[in-house]
């Protein structure tokens, strides 16, 4: 093992440095995540209408309560679906996309964007407009200067609300189609 | 140059390769799927909650990778005498942190002590159990995704469950650990190469409300057996396992200079809050 801190550099390191904030983390593009899920099909974009109805009887299921967007919805012609969503939770926003296979198990989950610590910037329409998906053009670069953030485990709890979500979605839905 | 990331092992894992090689990154995904599937307490189905339903009534027949997490359980906690212990599920359930499949109040609980092995890959226990590994499994998932990569021809790149981390290969890697103070600010550490660190804080958990996850593996009872601490405890290693286990003890002790992390080649880091 090579590179050994010495603790109280660290310590002084602390106080000295201007802190560092931890970053939004775009790891895969939406075109990107649909290459991973599906790397051999054709998918077109399938949007749909999100009813009050359906809204509705999604946010009991998930206890989500941020609305559903209906617009990044994607389908293959042997009835696999990609459906991309993101959870916002009290600290963190996770964009993700779930692959659901014709018989309705789900293929894969794929996390696109991890934004924490957004609270104060989500007020702003812009900084909420970079994360509209196709904005990014080069998402490593944002990644560049800050990469392994060492520290307690996060939970992903959140994400798992949203992948109820999603599921709900296709049996209410999508699986009808 | 490529990063991905899945919530897998209750939290975040994130992979990123200097290599684009989906398949060897998917390939890294599934090995930690499949310990997540072998030693999750919150399966019923685990192999985990098989241990802790019969391991002391019959032998059990069990996976080379759960076997060889429990081996090194049992090389830390006799390192460590007995302050590193997985047998403190019950207190976790209890706490609400984890769920309850069986009624545990009636049983005399062991520890990891007393999982004994018949042969390499067979184990019984002298003692009912509530063995949980989330002390330990996400350090040995980080290791084991690493070793798939490497073996899938990848030459260098980082796997990170949660803040457990390990670099590999010739390129260096910068690493930030979190302000236990404010952990959306983070501090600079220097750049690791071929190395591990894991840290244990309870910023998130403290924030969340939530008991604390640190336990006592000596406590009498229920009052003792959750640490509070607001620091954040590091240990660099060489492989991600020690590093997870270790700061569980680190921050039990507070002891920067244990003997144990000599042992073990381990350094401690502490971040004062």
């Amino acid at each position: 093992m090579n590179g050994k801190p010495n603790p109280l550099a660290i310590l002084g390191l602390a106080m000295l440095s201007t802190p560092i904030v931890a970053p939004a983390k775009i790891y895969v593009s939406a075109e990107q995540a649909q290459k991973i899920l599906f790397p051999n099909k054709q998918l077109t974009k399938a949007p749909i209408l999100i009813t009050d109805d359906l809204q509705e009887r999604m946010r009991v299921a998930s206890s989500i309560r941020y609305p559903f967007q209906g617009d990044r919805i994607w389908k293959a012609a042997d009835g696999s679906w990609l459906i991309i969503d993101e959870v916002v939770g009290k600290h963190e926003m996770i964009t993700y996309a779930v692959g659901i296979a014709p018989n309705g198990s789900i293929l894969g989950i794929e996390i696109l964007e991890y934004v924490e610590s957004y609270g104060y910037e989500i007020a702003e329409a812009h900084w909420r407009q970079q994360f509209a998906g196709k904005t990014i053009k080069d998402p490593i670069k944002l990644n560049q200067d800050i990469q392994n953030i060492g520290g307690a485990t996060l939970s992903c709890k959140h994400l798992t609300d949203g992948v109820k979500r999603v599921l709900t979605l296709y049996d209410l839905t999508l699986k009808a189609k | 140059m490529m990063m991905r990331c899945h919530a897998l092992l209750g939290t975040f894992v994130e992979i990123s390769t200097d290599q684009d090689d989906s398949q060897a990154v998917n390939k890294a995904f599934a090995v930690v799927k499949e310990i997540q599937d072998l030693m999750g307490f919150h399966y019923p189905l685990s192999e985990l909650s098989q241990i802790n339903r019969w391991a002391h009534q019959v032998p059990l027949k069990i996976h080379p990778w759960t076997a060889q997490v429990l081996r090194i359980a049992q090389e830390v906690h006799k390192q460590t005498n007995g302050l590193f212990n997985c047998g403190i599920g019950h207190r976790m359930v209890s706490a609400g942190l984890l769920p309850r499949h069986i009624d545990l109040s009636k049983y005399q609980l062991g520890g990891i002590e007393d999982v004994h092995f018949l042969d390499s890959e067979l184990i019984t226990s002298s003692k009912p159990l509530c063995l949980d590994l989330g002390g330990i499994a996400k350090g040995f998932a980080v290791d084991k995704a690493v070793e798939s990569l490497i073996a899938d021809g990848i030459a260098s790149g980082c796997v990170n469950a949660g803040g457990d981390l390990r670099v590999f290969g010739q390129s260096p890697r910068s690493i930030q650990i979190r302000n236990p103070n404010l952990p959306s600010q983070l501090i600079d550490i220097g750049s690791l190469q071929n190395g591990a660190i894991a840290t244990s804080g309870l910023y998130f958990t403290n924030r969340d409300q939530q008991q604390s996850h640190i336990i006592n593996p000596f406590a009498q009872d229920e009052s003792e057996a959750h640490i509070h601490f607001s620091d954040s405890y590091s240990i660099l290693a060489n492989e991600c396992v020690y590093a997870d286990a270790l700061t569980k003890v680190l921050a039990l002790t507070s002891a920067l200079d244990h003997p144990c992390l000599n042992h073990f080649s381990a350094q401690a880091i502490r971040i004062s809050a």
